[in-house]
């Protein structure tokens, strides 16, 4: 073999070894930066679902592409992992070859995540659907709407006379944040939901008259209510029997725990004239040191850890559930863990929780101790943990100080003597136990639901134009100017009605309610 | 003579036609094309090394506990850490490739044969120094990757019969990766595998002066006795003109593809992808294909055979009538083993 041959063959291996170089670091730099973070991960979709994403590819390529970011499909989870059913399933129905069903619900996260599923679902989000039965409901459903459809009374041009449905306003507006009861359209007409099918501890239906009623399409898939699905709800009642959305935080089709991360995931709900703790985040110095270092947030780390991760500024997340380095940085799923005060209802209440993470309501001190499963000041001492990365045992103490007053001080000198002149006015006849018919009935909502809950939620998270200008400013005009008055009204009515006695009781229970010293000031000042 | 010039001389009593014999010895003609002065190059990049190495170790801390930070401040703080980091990263891998291309040319020009055969094992000794430099260099950074990497490689060392306890042990200074494992990394990495690269090239290189260049005569070159060049300047200047270029080449990778962090290590946590650096893929595809003692066996075999490789073709080509075979066995190797590593590369476990 002559020098020249041998001088090609090495100058094509050679040359070979170069370009396999070049294109094995290519994708070893691609591998690191992945690897860093510094791009999006290379995502081959795993077997089961090769169909789907191309076929999705096409049709939905939204939903794709966000599963393309997603952590799920860079460890290999597809659709079919998620979507999978058995045939016994009510909402199950075959899909190209597959048994798959529409809606994945917290029983399906949890085959993978199971103590993340049980954490939520001992949760007050959890719960989050039991509003369908709730003073709030009745409002959406009744007052906002109709408990039955109605007919259009003069057409609307370019519109169908189609009857009215009066739940709108429950479905789109209530259930989107609060769940609704899933329910599939019934062959009859009606609906099979939950309470029909009636499922086992594993989530299959019992029922089989249930399942026999539920109407199909052409090609076998089950048909959803329109009302009540799609629906992302966080209380999410489910054909399974499971409670809640994942996705209701963790959004379809990435899962971003990023995003699960930010305050605006929150905003969702969490905010408006009722429970605006969205906006009250953004006025505290929590929310203003969010906005200004987000960049600092790591918000992309895996665990996310306080103190380890990022300390530039707590959001929802790192105070409600996040994991820090007091706690080994667990995580929970039940935000109320650390949260020592119910601010929901008209009074708030010590988060003293049973085994049922249900709130007791008792006032016996032995009764109490028997029930209370988690005292709210282990609760407290959980959120401290969390202050005192950036604070001082004093300086935290010193809050919260301030806070159980302020709470007190709505309780004691508003809620309390609100409740008592409603309840009266109930027992003594002279209002109707249906609500939102009389003018005070809207004055006593706004009072407690609106500004009584703005005023307490705004000195829960520092914010204090929330406590007071839009908190407890407008509870006290709402409580002298508005409230007193129509009670008295009311009172005063009844009494030129012939209704002397019961009027006489709700009178005197105000003149007493006025009388206190911290009241004194306003008509016992001015008498 | 000046002042100066009789001042050293009554010291350092050279002859300046001794040292010009010394260091300036006509070199063939075929080292006139670039790709013949691949053998400089290596050592070229391992003054980048050094030099490098040095600036990045006033900064390590070889303590599980420091260890990523300490990288951590490097690429990110310090002051051009990030750039000599990246350059020390791509300087390394263009070590390993240097020394790749060079052993392919020695190895097909023959450039091994009697009576080069001690000064090839020398150069597969330096191949396994540069290896080992590289790996224990990845494992500094203390990145889950990394850490799981050392940890594969002692559990393999640890399949080799009767000494792969011992080795495993030597490797993580214990049974298990602990304390002392990175110090014992840094101490091969930065002092004990250079001194002894240094202490190999310089032998390769007395060698190779005592020997003298392999004499290739391609049919375009100049007869026989006007077939040498002068080793300075002529020689030098292609060295200099490839470490100018390669500078170049160090600073736009940095730049372009800059070294990274992966994740800290984290001793409870497998990851689902454990990869060795690209140096070591077909290493890790063979043990994928062969499996347990049986591939380090075999792996064991073939560097026996690479090392004892001139023997070996001196015997074919006494005893058999393939004089070439080596050719078409090293395209067959060189094939395979770009082909292991580029599969490796492609596939994600």
């Amino acid at each position: 073999m002559t020098l020249e041959t041998k001088r090609i063959i090495i100058g094509c291996l050679g040359g070979l070894f170069l370009v396999s170089l070049v294109f094995v670091q290519r994708l070893e730099t691609v591998r690191r930066a992945e690897e860093a973070g510094l791009r999006p991960a290379h995502v081959v979709a795993p077997a089961s679902s090769v169909d789907c994403v191309e076929c999705h590819q096409e049709t939905n390529p939204g939903i794709i592409d966000h599963w393309r970011g997603s952590t799920h499909a860079e460890k290999g989870v597809g659709c079919v992992e998620c979507h999978q059913a058995v045939a016994e399933d009510a909402d199950s129905h075959g899909h190209y070859g597959f048994v798959i069903a529409t809606v994945v619900t917290p029983r399906d996260c949890a085959a993978c995540h199971p103590a993340e599923a049980e954490e939520f679902a001992r949760s007050h989000h959890a719960a989050g659907g039991n509003i369908l039965a709730s003073l709030d409901n009745f409002l959406a459903e009744t007052v906002e709407g109709a408990t039955q459809p109605f007919d259009p009374h003069s057409p609307t041009p370019g519109r169908p006379m189609e009857p009215v449905n009066g739940f709108a306003s429950a479905f789109l507006g209530c259930q989107q944040c609060h769940g609704s009861k899933v329910a599939l359209r019934a062959t009859d007409g009606g609906t099979v939901t939950v309470d029909d099918l009636q499922p086992d501890e594993d989530g299959m239906p019992t029922n089989a008259d249930a399942l026999g009623r539920i109407l199909h399409n052409d090609d076998g898939r089950p048909l959803f209510d329109p009302g009540t699905w799609p629906n992302t709800g966080i209380g999410r009642l489910n054909l399974d029997g499971s409670r809640g959305s994942c996705s209701a935080c963790h959004s379809r089709h990435d899962f971003s725990p990023r995003r699960a991360r930010q305050p605006e995931n929150c905003g969702k709900c969490h905010l408006g004239p009722d429970h605006p703790q969205k906006e009250i985040y953004e006025e505290s110095k929590h929310g203003v040191a969010y906005r200004d270092l987000t960049d600092s947030m790591n918000l992309d780390a895996e665990d996310w850890v306080l103190g380890e991760d990022y300390s530039a500024a707590p959001t929802c997340a790192t105070c409600h559930m996040s994991g820090h380095t007091r706690n080994d940085g667990r995580i929970t799923h039940d935000p109320g863990e650390r949260i020592s005060w119910t601010n929901r209802p008209p009074v708030s209440l010590p988060m003293d929780t049973d085994a049922e993470h249900r709130i007791v309501t008792t006032a016996d001190p032995s009764e109490r101790r028997e029930q209370i499963a988690d005292t709210a000041e282990a609760k407290r001492t959980r959120m401290k943990e969390v202050c005192s990365h950036c604070h001082t045992p004093d300086y935290v103490n010193a809050f919260y100080r301030q806070y159980d007053d302020f709470v007190t001080l709505y309780n004691e000198k508003f809620a309390k003597p609100g409740r008592e002149i409603m309840v009266s006015l109930l027992e003594h006849g002279l209002r109707t136990p249906t609500q939102f018919d009389e003018e005070i009935e809207w004055t006593w909502f706004y009072l407690w639901h609106h500004e009584g809950r703005r005023a307490r939620h705004g000195a829960s998270m520092m914010a204090p134009d929330y406590a007071h200008w839009h908190g407890m400013f407008e509870v006290a005009e709402r409580f002298y100017m508005e409230f007193i008055p129509q009670a008295r009204e009311i009172a005063h009515h009844a009494e030129t009605n012939g209704q002397r006695p019961q009027a006489r009781a709700v009178q005197g229970l105000i003149d007493l309610i006025l009388a206190r010293p911290e009241h004194a000031w306003f008509e016992g000042d001015s008498q | 003579m000046t002042a100066l010039s009789r001042w050293i001389d009554g010291r350092i009593p050279i002859e300046p036609g001794a040292l010009r014999e010394l260091t300036n010895e006509p070199v063939p003609y075929h080292l006139k094309r670039w790709w013949f002065a691949l053998g400089g190059t290596p050592a070229y990049l391992f003054v980048v090394q050094v030099v490098t190495g040095v600036l990045l170790a006033f900064y390590y801390q070889p303590h599980p506990s420091t260890a990523y930070e300490s990288v951590r401040y490097i690429t990110e703080d310090a002051t051009f850490g990030w750039y000599l980091r990246s350059v020390h990263k791509w300087a390394a891998t263009l070590m390993i490739a240097a020394v790749v291309l060079h052993q392919l040319r020695v190895y097909f020009t023959g450039a091994y044969r009697k009576p080069r055969e001690l000064n090839w094992m020398v150069g597969m000794l330096l191949l396994i120094c540069t290896l080992m430099l590289g790996f224990t260099g990845y494992s500094l950074v203390f990145e889950q990757l990394s850490y799981w990497g050392a940890t594969v490689s002692a559990n393999i060392a640890d399949t080799i019969p009767v000494v792969g306890g011992f080795l495993k042990r030597m490797l993580l200074a214990g049974e298990a990766y602990n304390e002392r494992t990175l110090a014992r990394f840094f101490v091969l990495h930065a002092a004990v595998l250079p001194g002894f690269l240094v202490a190999l090239v310089a032998v390769h290189i007395a060698l190779v002066r005592i020997q003298g260049v392999t004499e290739l005569r391609f049919r375009d070159e100049p007869p026989q006795e006007e077939g040498k060049f002068p080793f300075i300047p002529d020689h030098i200047y292609t060295e200099l003109i490839i470490g100018l270029v390669l500078m170049v080449l160090l600073s736009a990778l940095a730049t372009l593809a800059p070294a990274t962090m992966g994740p800290l290590a984290d001793p409870m946590t497998t990851p689902e992808e454990i990869k060795p650096e690209w140096f070591f893929y077909v290493t890790f595809r063979w043990l994928k294909l062969m499996g347990g003692t049986a591939a380090v066996l075999s792996m064991g075999l073939i560097v026996f055979v690479m090392f004892a490789w001139p023997f070996i073709d001196a015997w074919f080509r006494r005893r058999t009538p393939f004089r070439e075979a080596s050719v078409w066995i090293g395209v067959a190797a060189t094939l395979l083993i770009i082909g292991m590593t580029v599969w490796e590369a492609l596939v994600p476990h």
